[in-house]
């Protein structure tokens, strides 16, 4: 059986390569089936914002990249509650709000863990 | 036990040290490397043009003499690697770029040598920031 | 399961350690290194509860004492508490 892994992103779309970066990891995952989970904490819940415009600093949109997960088979995507509120960000549509506790689980689910 | 090294760090992050004497102790632990991976600003530390003072650590080479020495298996991402304009010969040639500064013991390829690796190992390790 | 947490970044400047004490199971630990070994002068990390490990060499290049709560290991103490714990995970 694969080992799961879970990859936690924690930085805002909009510095540097990064956010983009750690999604490459979890979509190259989900390309070779493998079972993966994407969890944003702390300024990676910003890639979930409403109504962003990468053309507005001349950036590729990495919202096409966050619909792409289910079509690559990631369906574990989680948004830290804590995060969410802390930054007056609503539940996003796309990913399943988690508290701190249910983080904490969730981790121990998963095999491994990279946090970006 | 096996171990996947991943490395997001250049090398004059003491990371990248860092990253680099927990490898050594590993194989002294007589523990297996199943492969060393270097992405995002990981694929300066495998970079051959880095040029540091004579009184300083050269981690750079320090991690090209290890790697040569115990003929690990170390991929370079090749996706951020072009990006941060770390390129062996075949990739400057394809892109027509002057500056060659990746060779071997370093292979160039891409992600699925992470997920492969951390599927092979018992630990994945990683190592970035400071 | 059980997860070992590496820190390096200092506590002063960086929300890192906040959030990994927030998400901290009860059967994990935090190993500092780096800067993240300034966190032994981080209150919150010993009220916490949670086992806290720190790397010997930046203890010792930033001379930190070490306090009662926290316990020190050289690499081969590290690569033995990667093995100690189901998996690590590291906050780059």
């Amino acid at each position: 059986m694969s080992k799961s892994l879970l990859v936690i992103s924690r930085q805002a779309p909009w510095s540097g390569p990064g956010a983009r970066e750690a999604l490459d990891i979890v979509l190259a995952g989900g390309a070779f089936d493998l079972p993966i989970g994407l969890l944003f904490l702390d300024d990676g819940v910003f890639q979930l914002a409403p109504h962003q415009d990468a053309k507005a600093v001349q950036q590729k949109d990495l919202g096409a990249n966050l619909q792409a997960l289910g079509l690559f088979g990631i369906d574990e995507v989680f948004a830290c509650h804590h995060s969410l509120a802390e930054r007056g960000l609503t539940t996003p549509a796309s990913a399943q709000p988690l508290d701190s506790a249910a983080i904490s689980q969730l981790i121990d689910r998963y095999d491994q863990v990279i946090t970006l | 036990m096996k171990f996947a090294i991943a490395v997001f760090c250049a090398a004059h992050a003491p990371s990248s040290r860092r990253a680099l004497l927990f490898a050594r102790a590993a194989l002294a632990g007589g523990h297996e490397i199943v492969r060393l991976f270097f992405y995002q600003d990981g694929v300066y530390s495998a970079s051959n043009s880095v040029v540091v003072p004579q009184d300083e650590q050269d981690i750079a080479r320090q991690w090209r003499e290890f790697v040569s020495a115990h003929q690990l298996d170390s991929v370079v991402c090749i996706a951020a690697a072009l990006r941060r304009g770390v390129l062996n010969e075949e990739e400057a040639m394809r892109y027509q770029r002057s500056a060659v500064n990746l060779d071997a013991p370093w292979e160039l390829s891409g992600l699925g040598q992470l997920h492969d690796a951390a599927q092979a190992a018992d630990r994945l390790i990683c190592f970035g920031g400071p | 399961m059980s997860t070992l947490h590496v820190v390096s970044h200092s506590p002063f400047t960086d929300s890192r350690l906040d959030s990994c004490l927030r998400i901290c199971g009860v059967n994990d630990a935090i190993l500092l290194c780096g800067d993240g070994a300034y966190g032994l002068h981080n209150a919150a990390l010993q009220t916490k509860g949670v086992k806290v490990f720190v790397l010997a060499e930046d203890m010792q290049a930033r001379n930190l004492p070490l306090p009662d709560w926290a316990d020190s290991v050289d690499y081969p103490g590290f690569v033995q508490l990667s093995l100690d714990y189901d998996k690590v995970n590291s906050w780059l």
